[in-house]
């Protein structure tokens, strides 16, 4: 029994953490909301260099031949930074499903985009910017689209109608790819659950009322350590729920819902409890907190909320 | 990464669950907080030490299996899920038992490990006083030297297991000039030495769990000092990050009650109160999630990767799932859950229980400032 990551796996997501740092800072985010695409192509083109979007498609293919456990620092890191765009469903399901399909080497060399349908949404995120859209067993190109308008800047929402149908199989790890999503958003919802904490506690020091930092009353510092708390009991199940994913143990779906339903609820957390400490400034549209706040809002519903999730563990652990 | 036990680990759990399942007893033993419930308890643990179960994890020849954090888990699952008695001398073995390994002599080594995992000596705790609660470097007890001898006076509170045990460990101011937190010694005391005076405390479920203490001149020798004098606070704080971290409640605890709740649920509840069935799943969840994130812990530790106040964060968790277990287990109950007695009293008594768990080892207000100041960095507040 060993619960923890190798040093490589720490290496990397570090140098993905650094990457981010310097090429997708709040005002790059607020770039790809303001460009009305929810994309950063240079950022894309960074990321397919480091071999983060290849990085589950196998060696074999051209990628990088990870596991999910060796990603879900990536997806962690991925959500510290707010990414914007279609890198999730593209590295998490389309690029690794497709990967030996006529699609396999433009989506692997970043060159081409792919986007997700699942089942359990209407609509289509990134499908503006998306070359292929995989759904279930068919890819979709030539569509048109209609914007509906999602509340992340960074993830546009469309419904998309005509286009061709070719057969494909979106199965990856043997799992459906809402599920591998699932797995992903929840990593991605602890980073930006931390983020919003380092961006609060930041400001909770900066900011005096009363002739003193806010950060050293009490109601603010329990509302902070509450949200922190969920957070880092959501961490160990994500964890564990990509290493049952990624060597297909029989619980690999009950522990990817437990982990989406944790993170969610954490993200949401974070998110009421950082906005409440920023005070006004934290209902502005100016205050970078909205990033990670809108961007939490959006995957907490989407790929199966906490009620959905919560459901689905009830079912397998209270059944017999 | 790799959640699969080692075949050694799978031999440990089975060789744990095969001494439990010869050994344990058949019915439920009395309170250890009751004065039969007491001496049948040090029975049990001298049954553990003989079998090398009461202290795994301490080194072989203090009468443990020098087992690893992991196994430590392993030990306390099997425990656990052989519904096994309460551990009486868990003041000593898990809390007192690391910290004289950590700074202890050879001398006191010898001296007390021994009798400690045996519980020949069941140790009581004497950290509180009635103006040192929460504020625990407001401790006004006093050492004062005499030759080769400390003279002990003043008065300690909800001193745990005191009633019934042998000794006690707490700190004691050795320096009236020093700021709080420096000036004070951690000194270890039997208990039945003339001038103390243990008046017990009834709990809420009326049985004495614990004990004022009134030092009134007690002598004890200097040799009995735990680490340096006037370091006692950080001696003290060693011994609560353990408490805090991951000794005091193990994961498997919380996993064994979840697993009754869910026996309950299936027994008693109607399955279409959506409600309901999410609030256990929920548990289910946390006490799980306590178990990974345990074991996570633990294998940073062994990486060399120690737990800070981090711990803090443990003690919120495990202390507000452990009342909500309990709150779930009542509402399942209905009108059964009036009863103190009757076939459904372990949740009742659980849930009292439960109801001490955010207030002691450091209430969780506390924790939250702890996390928010050592964690999150926040400034110093009040």
């Amino acid at each position: 029994m060993k619960f923890s990551f190798t040093e490589d796996q720490r290496m990397f997501a570090a140098g993905l953490k650094d990457l981010l740092a310097n090429e997708c800072t709040p005002a790059h985010v607020r770039e790809a909301w303001e460009n009305h695409t929810g994309h950063l192509p240079e950022l894309w083109s960074r990321l397919t260099e480091m071999g983060v979007l290849s990085m589950l498609v196998p060696e074999s293919a051209g990628g990088m031949g990870g596991t999910l456990v060796d990603a879900v620092l990536l997806f962690q890191e991925l959500g510290r930074a707010g990414v914007p765009g279609p890198v999730l469903e593209h590295m998490a399901v389309a690029a690794p499903a497709l990967a030996n399909t006529s699609w396999g080497p433009a989506l692997v060399d970043g060159s081409q985009i792919a986007t997700l349908w699942v089942d359990n949404s209407p609509y289509v995120a990134h499908a503006q910017v998306a070359d292929l859209v995989l759904r279930n067993d068919a890819v979709i190109t030539g569509f048109s689209l209609t914007d509906v308008h999602g509340i992340d800047g960074g993830r546009q929402l469309f419904t998309i109608s005509g286009g061709t149908e070719s057969t494909a199989s979106a199965q990856i790890f043997g799992l459906a790819a809402s599920d591998v999503m699932a797995l992903a958003s929840a990593a991605y919802l602890i980073g930006a659950s931390e983020r919003m904490i380092e961006v609060a506690a930041e400001y909770a020091r900066q900011r005096e009322q009363f002739g003193k930092p806010i950060g050293s009353f009490q109601a603010v510092k329990h509302l902070m350590s509450d949200a922190l708390l969920k957070v880092e009991f959501a961490k160990a199940p994500t964890y564990r729920a990509a290493w049952s994913a990624s060597t297909g143990a029989a619980t690999a779906v009950r522990d990817i819902s437990m982990a989406k339903a944790l993170a969610s609820e954490a993200a949401y957390r974070a998110s009421r409890s950082t906005m409440q400490v920023h005070g006004g400034i934290g209902y502005t549209w100016e205050a970078d907190l909205q990033l990670w706040m809108k961007k939490s809002w959006a995957l907490m519903r989407a790929y199966g909320d906490a009620t959905f999730h919560r459901r689905r563990v009830g079912a397998s652990v209270l059944s017999k | 990464m790799d959640l699969n036990e080692t075949s050694e680990e799978s031999a440990f759990r089975a060789e744990a669950r095969a001494w439990l399942e010869a050994n344990v007893p058949t019915s439920p033993l009395p309170s250890f907080d009751t004065e039969e419930g007491f001496a049948l308890h040090r029975i049990w643990e001298k049954k553990l030490y003989e079998g090398r179960w009461s202290a795994v994890s301490w080194p072989v020849e203090y009468g443990g299996r020098d087992a690893d954090y992991i196994k430590w888990l392993i030990f306390e699952e099997e425990y656990y899920r052989a519904g096994a008695p309460g551990r009486v001398n868990q003041n000593g073995i898990f809390l007192l038992g690391p910290t004289i390994m950590e700074v202890g002599t050879e001398e006191q080594k010898e001296k007390f490990l021994p009798s400690m995992a045996s519980s020949e000596i069941v140790w009581g705790q004497a950290w509180s006083e009635p103006n040192a609660g929460s504020d625990l470097a407001g401790i006004r007890s006093k050492a004062t030297r005499d030759g080769d001898d400390w003279i002990l006076n003043g008065q300690k509170i909800w001193a745990s297991r005191a009633v019934w045990a042998d000794w006690c460990f707490g700190i004691f101011r050795t320096d009236p000039t020093a700021e709080r937190h420096r000036g004070l010694t951690f000194i270890l005391c039997p208990l039945d030495l003339p001038g103390i005076t243990v008046r017990p405390i009834a709990q809420l479920d009326g049985d004495t769990g614990f004990a004022e203490i009134f030092f009134d001149d007690v002598r004890v020798p200097v040799s009995y000092t735990l680490g340096e004098e006037n370091k006692g606070w950080n001696v003290a704080m060693a011994t609560a990050g353990f408490e805090r971290g991951v000794s005091l409640r193990s994961p498997a605890r919380f996993s064994e009650a979840v697993n009754r709740l869910i026996h309950l649920w299936r027994t008693y509840a109607d399955p279409t109160d959506t409600a309901l069935s999410d609030a256990v799943t929920d548990v289910w969840m946390q006490a799980e999630g306590y178990r990974l994130h345990t074991y996570q812990t633990v294998t940073g530790m062994l990486e060399g990767r120690p737990i800070g106040a981090e711990a803090s964060l443990n003690k919120i968790f495990w202390s507000e799932m452990d009342v909500r277990i309990h709150e779930i287990a009542l509402q399942i109950l209905g009108p059964e859950a009036e009863r103190m007695e009757g076939p459904f009293e372990r949740w009742v008594d659980g849930f009292l229980f439960s109801l001490s768990g955010p207030i002691y080892a450091g209430t969780n207000e506390i924790q939250r400032n702890i996390i928010a100041d050592r964690v999150l960095q926040l400034p110093k507040g009040m």
